[in-house]
C-alpha cells in the first residue's frame, strides 16, 4: 500500500519534471552505452563491432525510452493535465465569461462564506472548553427582592448563591467569574504605559473546570481563590501582543488598578474567555481588596465577598458525568431556592419562584433574539443571492456550451468519446468553481473582518474548518451543477451536426429556452424579494439616523476616568471636582461634565419607588413608579445641548453639604407631577428615607440609545449620591471634539499619569454606535440588492445576447420581408419584459410574506411600505435596461449579410 | 544455445537488482547488469537496458535512492543505493520467494501416482 502511494506520489511529482530527467536518463543511458563499448573493446572487438554488440547487448534505447516515459508519471495525470490546459485555453479564449462567472461566484460564495462564518461563530461555536457538551451557562428569571443586581439580571448571582451550588448542588463544577468593571476592562500598566485591558476576576477552578490548558505556567488553583493570591494567567493574544511570547514572562508583574499581580500562566491558545463578543486578557482569582470589588463597584457599596444581597457573580457549571441535564438542573434548583434568600427577608407566601436555566456553553452566551435574528436573515438573503448567482453561471454555461455545439460535433467526428467530452465539461467547471472558489475566500476572509469590525465583536471571528468545510461543500455543489447542467445540451451533440445549418439546429433548443426561461423567472423572484427587504431596512436606517436626538452631541468629547487609589467619597468628589477644573482652563474647551452612565451607550440606573411630596404620584402606585437616572456633574445639559425648561441645571455649588437638588425631564413631569411646572417638589423614595427638591426640568432627550422611547427620568447630582468609582467626562469644545485629546490626555495625566483614559469617543459616535447593528444590517441589505440587480442586468443580457445570435437568421429573414427595425425590438424586448412581468408578480406575494418576518427589526416602516415595492419593482427596470443591448443589436442586423452567413 | 537460456521471470528483476545492491552497495546501472550478468552465468537473457525500467519503478517506491557521481573510469554515472525501506522489503520478498521456490520445487517432485 505505502509502496503504491509512494510510487502515486513520486509520478505526481515527475509530472513537473518531465523534461529534466529524460535528459537524465538519455545521458545515463549513454554512458553504460559507452561503457558497453569499452567493455567490447577490451574484449578485442574493433569499434564498429563493439558499437554493434553493445547496442544488441542494451536493446532498443527509443523503446525504452518511451517506456520510461510512461513509467515516469501516468496517463491519468498526463491526461488531467491535458484537460486542465485545454480548459484553461477555453476558458482564457472568452475572458468576459470567465471574468463575469469568477466574479460571480466569488460574491455569490463569498458572502456567504462571510455571513456563515460570523453566524457560526456567534450563534454555534460551543467554547473551546473540554467536554463542552457538560458545561452550561447558569441563568435565572430573576433575584429576590432586597438583593441589587448589576443591570445584566440573568446571569447574575450572590456570592452565597455560588458557595452554595459548589457545595451542596451535586454539580462536578461550579466556576465563577466577574466582569472587572461595567465596559469589562480595566486599566492595567506592563511596562511604563497605562493602557486597559480586558479580565475577569475568577473563581480558583476557573481553568480545570472548565478544562481549558495552558500554553505555559499553569492556571488557577482552589488555593488562589481561597487566598486571593495575586497572580494573573494571561491570554495568548496578550502574551504575543506585550511579551512577544517570551517564555520567561512567568513572574513577570502585570499592574492592574496599580497593584501588581504576578503572571503564572498564558491561557491556551484560542480561549479568551467567556464573556462573548469581549476577549480577555487577562484573569485574576476572586480578590478582597477594596479596589477589586465586582464590576469596579466602588468598595462603600459593599464588598461582593461580603455583602450578600449583591448579585454580581456569572456562573457556569459541569454537570457530572452520567447526570443528565435535567437531573443537574433539578438538584441545582433546589439549593437555589434556598440560598438565593441568604442575606435578603425570607421569600414571601405565594412570591415568584425564580427558575434557574442551563444555557449551551457556546462562544456567545444566549444572544439577544435581534441579533441571531439579524444574522438569520442575513444568511437569508446571501443564500438567495448565492441561488441568483449559480443560476447565473448555470445560464452563462448552457448558451456558452450551445454556441459550443459546433466544436463539440466536430471532437465527436473525430473520434472523442462521449466521455472524453463529459471530462472535458466537468474539468472547465471544476476549474471555474476552483477559481471562483479562491476569490471566494479571499474575499470572505476580508468580509468578515469587516463584519465583526462593524459588528463591534472583539473576539476571533475568521472562518474556521467547519467554515472551510462549508464552503467546499458549497463548492462542490456548484461545480456538480455546473458540470452536469450543461452536458445533456453537449451530449445531444451528434457527429453529423456540424453538417447541418446552425438556423435549423436553433429549432432543437427550444427546451434549453424554456429552461432558462424558467430561470429567469425565479432569479427576478428572488431579486424583487431582496430589493423589498433592502428598501425596508435601508427606510428603517433612515428613520433611525434621522431620529431627533433632543440635543447636540456634536463637538462632545466622552472619556471615562476610573481613579485609582482613592480613600473614600470625599477623596473622590475632589478628585473630579479638580479634573472638571483643569478640563474647564483648556482653551477651546466649552464647557465640561461628567456623568455615571455615558448617554447612548446603552447604560442606565432603572429605578422605582416614588413619592411626590409625600403623596402618590399622580394616581400612581408608589412602588409602580418607574424610572431612569443618571448620575451627573455641573453644567449637563449645557454640555450636552439638552434644553432647560424649567428652573436651572446642576452648577458648581449642588455640593455634597448643599441641599438635595433633582432636575426631571418633560416625561417625568407630566406622568408623576401633571405638570411641567415641577421646580420645587420634593421627590422621595417610598420610605422617605431620601428625597431631594426638583430645580430643573429637561427638554425629552435621548439617553441610553437611538431607538428608545420617551421615559420619565431622574438626574441627580453626583456629589450627593452613593460614591462614583468611575466617571464618563463630557467636554464641549468649539470645533471638532477629538482635535482637543491630546490636550485633555495631558491635564489628565498632570493629576494621575498612571490613569488611562477609558474610551475616548466623540458623543454623536456613541449615539451613532448605539444603532450600529441596525445601520450595519440596513447596509449590508442594500448591498446584497444591488448586487441581485447586477446579477439580473448581467444574466439578462447574456441570455438575450445569446439569443439574438441564435436568431440571426431569421431576424434577417424578417427584415428582408420587411419587418421594421422597431418591430425587431420589441420582438427581443417583448421576451424579457414578459418574463420581468412573471418574475415581478411570483416575487412580490413572496416579498410579502419575507417583509412579515423580519417586521420587528423594522422601525417606522411598516412590512407593506409601498415605497419599498416600488423601489424593488424599479430595481428590476433597471436591470431590464441590460437588455436593450442586444435588442439594438438584434436591430442592427443587416438581412443580406445574416442571410448570406447561413 | 536459446535452449540453455531461459527468461526471466517477471518480477524477479527487481529482486535481483535489491540484492546486488544491498550485497555490493551503491553500483552504477552498468555495474548492475555485469554483477547479473557475472552470477546468472550467462543463463538470463537480459537486455540491459531493461534494468532501467526496474530501477525506476524501485526508486518509485522509495526501496532505492540515487544520485549522481563519477565511475571509476571517470564518467559521470548515476549510482543507486538500497534504502532502510527497500532493505526491509528485500528480506521479505526473498522469504516469499523461498517459501514459493520451495512449493514449486515440491510440485514439481511430486511422482506420477496412477
Amino acid at each position: 500500500m505505502r509502496a503504491r502511494v509512494n510510487t502515486l506520489l513520486s509520478q505526481f511529482r515527475a509530472l513537473f519534471g518531465q523534461r529534466h530527467a529524460e535528459v537524465e536518463f538519455n545521458q545515463e543511458m549513454q554512458a553504460h552505452l559507452e561503457m558497453l563499448v569499452d567493455k567490447y573493446e577490451l574484449e578485442g572487438l574493433s569499434p564498429a563491432d563493439a558499437l554493434r554488440a553493445a547496442q544488441r547487448q542494451f536493446g532498443n534505447t527509443t523503446l525504452l525510452q518511451q517506456r520510461q516515459r510512461e513509467a515516469r508519471t501516468t496517463m491519468f495525470f498526463a491526461n488531467v493535465w491535458r484537460d486542465v490546459r485545454y480548459g484553461m485555453r477555453q476558458l482564457s479564449k472568452t475572458p468576459v465569461f470567465t471574468g463575469v462567472c469568477v466574479l460571480t461566484l466569488a460574491l455569490g460564495v463569498g458572502a456567504n462564506t462571510a455571513v456563515f462564518s460570523v453566524m457560526h461563530a456567534v450563534l454555534m461555536k460551543m467554547l473551546p472548553v473540554k467536554d463542552s457538551s457538560h458545561v452550561f451557562y447558569l441563568h435565572t428569571t430573576g433575584w429576590p427582592d432586597g438583593a441589587s443586581q448589576t443591570g445584566d439580571s440573568s446571569t447574575s448571582f450572590s456570592y452565597p448563591v455560588y458557595r452554595a451550588l459548589r457545595d451542596e448542588s451535586g454539580l462536578q463544577e461550579v466556576v465563577a467569574f466577574i466582569p472587572m468593571s461595567f465596559s469589562g476592562k480595566a486599566p492595567v500598566r506592563v511596562g511604563a504605559v497605562p493602557e486597559e485591558a480586558a479580565g475577569d476576576m475568577v473563581s480558583g477552578n476557573y481553568f480545570t473546570g472548565l478544562g481549558v490548558g495552558t500554553e505555559l505556567g499553569r492556571g488557577f488553583v482552589v488555593k488562589d481563590e481561597d487566598d486571593h493570591t495575586p497572580v494573573t494567567v494571561i491570554s495568548d493574544r496578550f502574551w504575543a501582543k506585550h511579551f512577544q511570547r517570551s517564555r520567561d514572562v512567568l513572574g513577570k508583574p502585570l499592574y492592574i488598578k496599580g497593584v501588581p499581580f504576578a503572571v503564572v500562566g498564558v491561557a491556551a491558545k484560542g480561549f479568551e474567555g467567556t464573556e462573548g463578543r469581549l476577549p480577555l486578557d487577562f484573569w485574576i482569582p476572586l480578590q478582597c481588596r477594596p479596589e477589586f470589588n465586582a464590576w469596579g463597584n466602588p468598595a462603600e457599596d459593599g464588598m461582593y465577598l461580603i455583602q450578600q444581597n449583591f448579585w454580581c457573580m456569572k456562573l457556569m457549571v459541569r454537570a457530572a458525568p452520567g447526570a443528565s441535564r435535567g437531573q443537574a438542573l433539578a438538584r441545582a434548583q433546589t439549593v437555589f431556592d434556598r440560598a438565593a434568600y441568604v442575606g435578603v427577608a425570607p421569600k414571601k407566601a405565594g412570591g415568584e419562584t425564580y427558575k434557574i436555566s442551563l444555557m449551551d456553553a457556546k462562544q456567545f452566551d444566549s444572544q439577544d433574539d435581534s441579533f441571531s435574528r439579524t444574522l438569520k436573515t442575513l444568511m437569508a438573503m446571501v443564500s438567495l443571492i448565492l441561488l441568483i448567482a449559480m443560476s447565473n453561471v448555470v445560464m452563462l454555461l448552457l448558451a456558452r456550451n450551445a454556441s459550443r455545439q459546433r466544436e463539440f460535433s466536430v471532437r465527436l467526428a473525430l473520434g472523442a468519446g462521449r466521455r472524453e467530452l463529459a471530462r472535458q465539461l466537468m474539468t472547465e467547471s471544476l476549474l471555474l468553481v476552483t477559481m471562483g472558489g479562491v476569490a471566494a475566500w479571499l474575499l470572505a476572509m476580508v468580509a468578515t473582518h469587516a463584519l465583526a469590525l462593524w459588528a463591534q465583536i472583539g473576539s476571533d471571528l475568521q472562518p474556521d474548518r467547519t467554515v472551510l468545510l462549508f464552503t467546499l461543500g458549497l463548492l462542490l455543489l456548484l461545480a456538480l451543477v455546473f458540470g452536469f447542467a450543461p452536458l445533456r445540451s453537449a451530449m445531444a451533440s451528434s457527429p453529423e451536426m456540424t453538417l447541418r445549418s446552425s438556423a435549423t439546429v436553433s429549432q432543437a433548443t427550444q427546451e434549453t429556452m424554456r429552461t432558462a426561461n424558467a430561470i429567469i423567472v425565479g432569479q427576478i423572484a428572488m431579486c424583487v424579494v431582496l430589493l423589498v427587504g433592502a428598501g425596508l431596512l435601508l427606510g428603517t436606517l433612515r428613520n433611525l439616523l434621522h431620529t431627533p436626538l433632543g440635543q447636540k452631541p456634536e463637538g462632545v468629547l466622552v472619556f471615562g476616568v476610573h481613579p485609582q487609589h482613592m480613600h473614600g467619597k470625599a477623596e473622590s468628589i475632589a478628585f473630579y471636582v479638580a479634573l472638571q477644573r483643569r478640563l474647564r482652563a483648556i482653551p477651546g474647551v466649552e464647557s465640561v461634565s461628567m456623568a455615571g452612565n455615558r448617554p447612548g451607550s446603552g447604560w442606565s440606573n432603572n429605578n422605582s419607588g416614588l413619592l411626590v411630596d409625600g403623596h402618590k404620584p399622580n394616581g400612581t402606585e408608589p412602588g409602580q413608579a418607574e424610572f431612569r437616572g443618571n448620575s451627573v456633574g455641573a453644567d449637563f445639559f449645557r454640555t450636552m445641548g439638552v434644553r432647560v425648561i424649567q428652573g436651572r441645571d446642576f452648577v458648581d455649588a449642588d455640593t455634597a453639604s448643599a441641599p438635595k437638588a433633582l432636575v426631571i425631564n418633560e416625561t417625568f413631569a407630566k406622568q408623576y407631577l401633571g405638570t411641567v411646572d415641577a421646580v420645587g417638589h420634593i421627590l422621595s423614595d417610598p420610605d422617605k428615607r431620601e428625597s431631594g427638591t426638583v430645580v430643573g426640568v429637561v427638554q425629552d432627550h435621548k439617553y441610553t440609545g437611538i431607538t428608545e422611547e420617551a421615559r420619565p427620568m431622574i438626574w441627580n447630582d453626583f456629589q450627593q449620591v452613593g460614591p462614583q468609582s468611575e466617571l464618563q467626562f463630557e467636554v464641549r469644545v468649539h470645533g471638532k471634539p477629538l482635535a482637543i485629546l491630546p490636550a485633555v490626555q495631558k491635564a489628565v495625566s498632570q493629576i494621575d499619569p498612571d490613569m488611562p483614559m477609558l474610551d475616548p469617543q466623540a458623543q454623536s459616535a456613541v449615539f451613532e454606535q448605539s444603532i450600529s447593528q441596525q445601520a450595519l444590517f440596513a447596509r449590508l441589505a442594500g448591498c446584497f440588492g444591488l448586487l441581485a440587480v447586477l446579477l439580473i442586468a448581467t444574466g439578462l443580457y447574456g441570455t438575450l445576447a445569446y439569443r439574438v445570435s441564435r436568431r440571426r437568421a431569421e431576424i434577417g429573414v424578417r427584415m428582408a420581408l420587411g419587418a421594421q427595425r422597431s418591430q425587431v425590438v420589441w420582438m427581443v424586448l417583448r421576451g424579457s419584459l414578459l418574463l420581468c412581468a412573471a418574475g415581478v408578480v411570483l416575487g412580490v406575494p413572496l416579498a410579502m410574506a419575507a417583509a412579515k418576518g423580519v417586521e420587528s427589526s423594522l422601525y417606522g416602516v411598516k412590512a407593506l411600505d409601498l415605497a419599498s415595492y416600488v423601489v424593488a419593482i424599479v430595481g428590476i427596470g433597471v436591470a431590464l435596461l441590460a437588455s436593450a443591448i442586444p435588442a439594438g443589436q438584434a436591430a442592427s442586423v443587416n438581412p443580406t449579410s445574416a442571410l448570406r452567413m447561413e | 544455445m536459446a535452449a540453455e537460456r531461459s527468461e526471466l521471470l517477471q518480477g524477479t528483476l527487481d529482486l535481483l537488482v535489491l540484492k546486488t545492491l544491498q550485497a555490493l552497495g551503491p553500483l552504477h546501472g552498468f555495474g548492475i547488469a555485469r554483477r547479473i550478468e557475472q552470477l546468472s552465468q550467462d543463463v538470463l537473457t537480459l537486455n540491459e537496458g531493461t534494468v532501467y525500467t526496474s530501477l525506476l519503478r524501485l526508486q518509485q517506491k522509495c526501496w532505492i535512492a540515487s544520485e549522481w557521481g563519477v565511475s571509476e573510469n571517470n564518467r559521470r554515472a548515476r549510482f543507486y543505493s538500497i534504502t532502510k525501506r527497500g532493505t526491509k522489503q528485500l528480506a521479505l520478498e526473498t522469504e516469499n520467494w523461498e517459501r514459493i521456490a520451495a512449493v514449486i520445487g515440491r510440485v514439481l517432485a511430486l511422482e506420477a501416482k496412477s
